[in-house]
């Protein structure tokens, strides 16, 4: 190895590099959030074309004989905890931009809470339907749909938690008379990124949460 | 002027920031044998599989319906997902993010010049990249051995070397596997190894990510292959129901492969287009951006926005396997054409998943090996992102003969056509560099120009395919096989080898030996034409697909493709032998740039260190000003405190 590779193996910056690349770090988490938004997207949509393509198909004449539903009052809860959620977690990253940290962590423990019920709700309602899951097309995406709920719930839960646990931590990192809402240090700004795109990501969420609700209980 | 001005240079190292991961951290910081690594991924795996398979059996070991059919589609399913989550636990993919549940960063990862790293989980982006090489060869040659079967079974029309159900499981193993490799034969080696230096980056957006794609990759490869040891599966490499739900256990390894190879797909598109879009250098505008990382950028967007549509389709057949919900089950209310829309939805944007990286590396060598700027560097780029682009409306041509309404055939006629279209501007591009050039007959050029020739046979094959009356004509024959092995082997993996011997030099510090090379390259180009220019001959006599038997008058057709097929495996023995040569045997030291490429990641030194670049590069032209006698300076690579100490100059 060359003595210029073995410089190398320690990574060194000028300022203006670590700058410039605390900047790539935060435009990463920005972008990322939303291709992840794309990403799911297009899962979910393709959940939604299932729902469609079998409706409209109505093989057989089995895609919703005797106008079955799942536990509409069960899944009206799953969706309001789920919405819950998504507004604390907005609500919350406001707070957070005018200062209020404390606010913020409330709100995002709230939302964890609700997230968690959201989930054992779902995973109840599994065990309570009142049809089998191949009994029809709409058995068979409802079940598609709770599973993915729960997965979604669970990522959502993760980065909130993740998020949440992380805050703690920088509290006893940052200089006295600092917070993670106003700190100049490269974790807190990174932090800050995360937030936002984890932010977003509930807005999406919620939407989804909006739309297979409708599909799945009012239409 | 730079836009970093010349400063003292300080040392970031990891401070208050940074924590170790507690007991994560001592399992990722202990070296060699001690730390995880692949054995200890093994180790996960098969322990992983038996708990799975345990639970499986407690869940759903009492239900008649496992009762009755002797098999437990749960158990299996278990079984292989947590032997997957015991693949990533064991290599360490899931320290970070159950550390991170406790608020814990990860300390920076320090350089290791151990050889063991390349058996472990790294975010080096380099050594990630050096692990995808290998394992898509591994991908490829256990596919190649499987297609030495199938054609040592059609030697004969008569005579059997295999019964029909192992032939089929044969055919259907061959081409999972050839797909699911082909997917990430550009975008998981090179995409890893080279983006970041050719971006000028000291590394990708999200390390773990991309690490995580790695290891998800090589877990899917374990998941395929396990359906050999459950029978196999019937359905061929488009598993199409109503086969799928009524097939045996080795299906579920085809449902759950190939979710699993999504995952690792997904992640590696995800990091390497935020990389592209975030992590690029000052100066570095997107009109300066070399060819093959729009290409990449292009195929990372198709593997994260059409790959979803795969992994839900995977869901669904896996949900009615083991949920028993009846999505592809007409007789239930499902539909069979739903996992053909779902699939093809995928299917066909994953074509140009496989095409798009082909022709970056071969339009980024072009200019090389010509001296000539790249022609209509613009027209490439638009043709690459109007390729994936149109590749999303396409999808329906697969159901030309099934599940489409008639009336909708042309429309899906036309945008099939059109898409030909911009894949004709890479070739413009292409002609246009070599017009008039005075071409270097390297091996990597060889390769390139071989890319060519092969892929215009696939292109207008398919341009006849696209057409109705066409394609109800040999829908499913050897004609379909020959298109498409002439546009993926042909394309893809031709660019893919030439890839291997124009960045070896750089990625090993050695050259390759040149006549094993002359002699891999022709032998490959001339048995590969011998092989599969008769399957359209075949096809078009009516020779369908997945079938051992065959007409008696089409021996000599399938001879002359079978032995031939035997020549083609051959070559790539020669090329692992010149592999091999090259690296442990007779290595021959790479000069620093052995095809004076203008290249930014030949701009690095060799070795490249573990953060690619000293000082962040400035770039300041794009890197195909070849022959130009006023041409501008490259970059300002700023190594030192004086960033005017080295400049790359262009135009020689």
């Amino acid at each position: 190895m060359t003595a210029t590779a073995r410089r190398h193996e320690v990574m060194t910056s000028t300022p203006e590099e670590a700058e410039y690349e605390l900047r790539q770090s935060i435009n990463s988490y920005w972008t990322g959030g939303r291709l992840l938004v794309g990403m799911f997207t297009f899962f979910v949509a393709s959940l939604a074309f299932t729902y469609f393509y079998l409706r409209s198909s109505n093989s057989g004449g089995l895609w919703r004989p005797a106008h079955v539903t799942a536990p509409t009052g069960t899944g009206a809860a799953i969706f309001a905890f789920s919405a819950v959620a998504a507004l604390l977690a907005v609500v919350g990253y406001r707070r957070f931009q005018s200062g209020g940290v404390q606010d913020w962590k409330v709100a995002g423990w709230t939302a964890v809470m609700a997230l968690v019920i959201a989930m054992g709700l779902q995973i109840y309602q599994l065990t309570q339907l009142p049809f089998y899951p191949g009994s029809s097309g709409y058995a068979s995406t409802f079940i598609a749909w709770a599973v993915t709920n729960v997965f979604l719930l669970i990522c959502l839960l993760y980065w909130m938690e993740t998020l949440l646990a992380q805050s703690m931590r920088l509290r006893s990192a940052l200089p006295v008379g600092e917070t993670v809402a106003d700190s100049a240090s490269p974790r807190a700004q990174k932090f800050r990124g995360n937030l936002e795109s984890c932010t977003f990501f509930f807005q999406f969420a919620a939407i989804v949460a909006v739309l297979f609700w409708a599909l799945i209980y009012l239409i | 002027m730079s836009v970093i001005d010349a400063v003292p240079v300080t040392d970031s190292e990891p401070t208050e920031d940074y924590v170790n991961l507690g007991v994560f951290g001592r399992l990722t910081h202990r070296r060699g044998w001690l730390s995880q690594h692949l054995g200890t991924a093994v180790i996960g795996f098969v322990l992983g599989y038996l708990l799975g398979h345990w639970l499986g059996n407690v869940v759903a070991g009492g239900y008649s319906y496992v009762q009755n059919s002797g098999q437990n589609n749960v158990a299996d399913t278990g079984g292989l997902l947590l032997g997957v989550l015991g693949w990533l636990f064991g290599a360490g993919a899931l320290n970070y993010p159950i550390a991170k549940m406790m608020g814990r960063e990860p300390a920076e990862e320090r350089f290791d010049p151990s050889w063991t790293r390349y058996f472990r989980y790294t975010a080096d982006h380099k050594v990630v990249g050096l692990q995808y090489i290998f394992s898509v060869l591994t991908f490829l040659f256990t596919g190649g051995l499987l297609a030495m079967a199938i054609r040592t079974e059609l030697l004969s029309p008569t005579s059997h070397a295999f019964g029909p159900g192992t032939y089929i499981a044969i055919v259907s193993e061959h081409g999972t596997v050839m797909m699911m490799m082909a997917t990430s034969i550009v975008v998981g080696p090179f995409g890893n190894w080279l983006v970041p230096l050719m971006i000028g980056a000291r590394r990708t957006a999200f390390p773990r990510v991309e690490a995580f794609s790695f290891w998800t990759f090589t877990a899917g490869y374990l998941v395929i292959m396990s359906a050999l040891f459950y029978g196999g599966f019937p359905t061929g490499w488009t598993g199409y129901a109503p086969l799928q739900t009524q097939a045996g256990a080795g299906m579920m390894s085809y449902l759950v492969g190939f979710a699993v190879i999504g995952m690792g797909m997904m992640a590696a598109g995800f990091n390497l287009a935020v990389t592209i879009v975030t992590c690029r250098a000052p100066g570095l505008t997107w009109g300066r951006l070399p060819i093959f990382v729009w290409s990449v950028l292009a195929t990372a967007a198709l593997l994260t926005l059409a790959t979803p549509t795969l992994v839900a389709g995977g869901f669904l057949g896996i949900l009615d396997r083991t949920a028993q919900t009846a999505f592809y089950v007409n007789e239930h209310g499902g539909s069979s054409y739903l996992w053909q829309n779902l699939f093809w939805f995928f299917g066909h944007p994953e074509v140009y998943i496989m095409a798009l990286p082909g022709f970056g590396i071969v339009a980024e060598m072009l200019p090389v090996f010509t001296r000539k700027p790249l022609f209509a560097y613009k027209v490439a780029a638009a043709g690459m992102l109007g390729v994936a682009l149109l590749s999303f409306f396409v999808w329906q041509h697969h159901l030309f003969q099934s599940g489409i309404n008639p009336d909708m055939r042309p429309l899906f006629m036309l945008t099939t056509e059109l898409i030909s279209i911009p894949t004709g501007f890479i070739y413009l591009v292409g002609l246009g560099t070599l017009y008039k050039a005075k071409i270097r007959f390297e091996i990597p050029m060889l390769f390139a120009l071989a890319l060519f020739f092969n892929f215009l046979i696939g292109g207008v094959t398919g341009v006849f395919l696209s057409d109705v009356p066409v394609n109800v004509q040999v829908h499913g024959s050897f004609f379909v096989l020959a298109h498409f092995h002439y546009t993926i082997m042909g394309g893809l993996v031709f660019a893919f080898f030439g890839g291997i011997y124009y960045w070896f030099p750089k990625m090993t510090g050695k050259m390759m030996n040149k006549t094993l090379g002359k002699i891999h390259f022709w032998m490959m180009f001339i048995f590969f034409n011998l092989t599969f220019f008769p399957m359209f001959i075949i096809g078009l006599l009516g020779q369908p697909r997945r079938v051992f038997e065959y007409a008696q008058n089409l021996q000599t057709l399938n001879d002359i493709a079978s032995v031939s097929a035997f020549f083609l495996g051959a070559s790539f023995v020669v090329f692992v032998a010149n592999f091999v040569w090259s690296i442990f045997i007779n290595p021959v030291a790479a000069p620093p740039n052995p095809w004076d490429s203008l290249g930014l990641e030949w701009q690095t030194p060799s070795p490249v260190p573990y953060y690619n670049f000293e000082r962040i590069p400035v770039i300041m032209a794009d890197p195909y000003h070849y022959s130009e006698p006023n041409a501008p300076q490259l970059a300002d690579l700023g190594v030192g405190s004086d960033r005017t100490d080295e400049k790359v100059e262009v135009g020689k």
